[in-house]
């Protein structure tokens, strides 16, 4: 019977990840998956089961409470593999996930990763115009001369998935975090206005 | 009032004028609550998808992500500048005998107030003391002259009572008083005018008045 689907559409597409597991032998152990929102990047993205635990299946099984499940998985990410086996549980309920089927097991065994270029980011840049001339003012009340133009120091967020770093001490950064619009990715919509 | 500082002059002279607050309506400041649901005509719509444009995205994304590092900077710079974990003074000696010394302080303030306001208290206690004995007093002297005034009227009264007492049928003048009766009768059915004279009519017998 076609299924025809009502309400407000979404991204996810696939199934959740005990109803992949529950049904493949010994759990799916060596098996390979993958979460469907991920293939929106070009480079490849895909787990591989180590090790299953079991959890209880929820009191009344309803779509918006559906069973979870404990998994260990090789991850990679973006074509970087993690060095340590990820536990995969509070997002598991999500019908996301894909199995890869047994033939095509080996294409994803076998890919040479080619991860994406590391992004160097500076370590600091320039203060707001205001707050500058607030810092070079209490510096003259207090009888101070600031002997170079003070620095903001970046505060970056820092996750396993991120494909950046903050660079070293002398180091010289591939990206630029610039006060006030910076260079533009899309030039286009900028047309007509004069960019500092 | 006559004691209006010069703050308080100015707090009402900004103050909004609102010619006939009649005419106004409140506007509603907050969004409907979340427990009173979906509106019965919006419970079925389903809201398009927007579609932005690529290059569109990718751009917002950029800015987006720049605003959020950059807020997160200033505001992690704001936080070790002058959060007080952070200041230069914070240890807990320094705290602390900045805090007694300010309490000392303070307190030395209020000593001086509660003097000042004792002063006050004990003249305006003294002063109501001195009301009130002699509020107690005139409500004496009162109250004495109205029991006076009572007796004398009770008196009185009873005196009233006493001659129109001496008018009263007892059983040793009551054939006396039925005899009396018998012997004068009296027919009050006659009309009276507006001046209150007394119009006999043909069939009374005016020895009977």
């Amino acid at each position: 019977m076609p299924f025809k689907y009502i309400g407000r559409t979404t991204d996810f597409k696939g199934k959740t990840l005990w109803e992949i597991v529950g049904n493949l032998k010994n759990y799916g152990i060596g098996r390979y998956i993958k979460r469907n929102v991920f293939e929106r990047y070009p480079e490849p993205s895909f787990m591989k089961i180590v090790k299953v635990e079991t959890l209880p299946s929820p009191l009344e099984a309803s779509m918006d409470d559906l069973r979870k499940v404990k998994v260990w998985v090789e991850k990679t990410f973006r074509g970087r593999k993690f060095p340590d086996v990820v536990p995969l549980k509070s997002a598991t309920y999500k019908s996301d996930y894909v199995l890869i089927p047994k033939d095509e097991e080996k294409k994803y065994s076998d890919l040479k990763l080619e991860p994406i270029p590391e992004k160097i980011l500076p370590r600091t840049t320039n203060f707001p115009p205001l707050l500058k001339e607030l810092i070079y003012r209490d510096a003259e009340v207090k009888g101070e001369t600031l002997k170079e133009e003070p620095k903001l120091k970046i505060i970056y967020k820092e996750s396993m998935q991120s494909c950046y770093r903050v660079a070293k001490e002398g180091e010289t950064p591939n990206v630029q975090i610039a006060y006030g619009l910076g260079t533009p990715i899309s030039p286009s919509l900028y047309q007509g206005i004069k960019l500092k | 009032m006559n004691v209006i500082t010069n703050s308080s002059k100015s707090v009402i002279t900004t103050a909004i004028h609102i010619p006939f607050p009649q005419t106004f309506q409140s506007v509603r400041w907050a969004r409907k609550p979340r427990w009173l649901g979906t509106a019965k005509s919006k419970l079925f719509r389903i809201p398009p998808r927007p579609v932005i444009p690529k290059e569109e995205e990718l751009e917002l994304r950029r800015l987006n992500n720049n605003y959020r590092t950059q807020m997160k900077s200033i505001r992690n710079y704001l936080t070790e500048r002058y959060h007080v974990k952070y200041l230069p003074s914070s240890n807990v000696e320094q705290i602390r005998e900045d805090f007694e010394k300010d309490f000392a302080q303070c307190n030395e303030i209020n000593t001086k107030w509660n003097e000042e306001i004792k002063v006050l208290r004990e003249q305006r206690i003294a002063e109501e003391i001195n009301k009130n004995i002699e509020e107690a007093k005139k409500q004496l002297n009162e109250q004495i002259m109205l029991d006076k005034k009572n007796l004398e009227k009770a008196e009185e009264e009873v005196r009233l009572e006493k001659e129109a007492a001496k008018a009263f049928i007892t059983p040793d003048t009551l054939e006396a008083a039925i005899e009396y009766a018998v012997n004068n009768p009296v027919d009050y059915n006659y009309a009276i005018d507006m001046e209150g004279n007394k119009i006999i009519g043909k069939d009374l017998n005016s020895s009977k008045l």
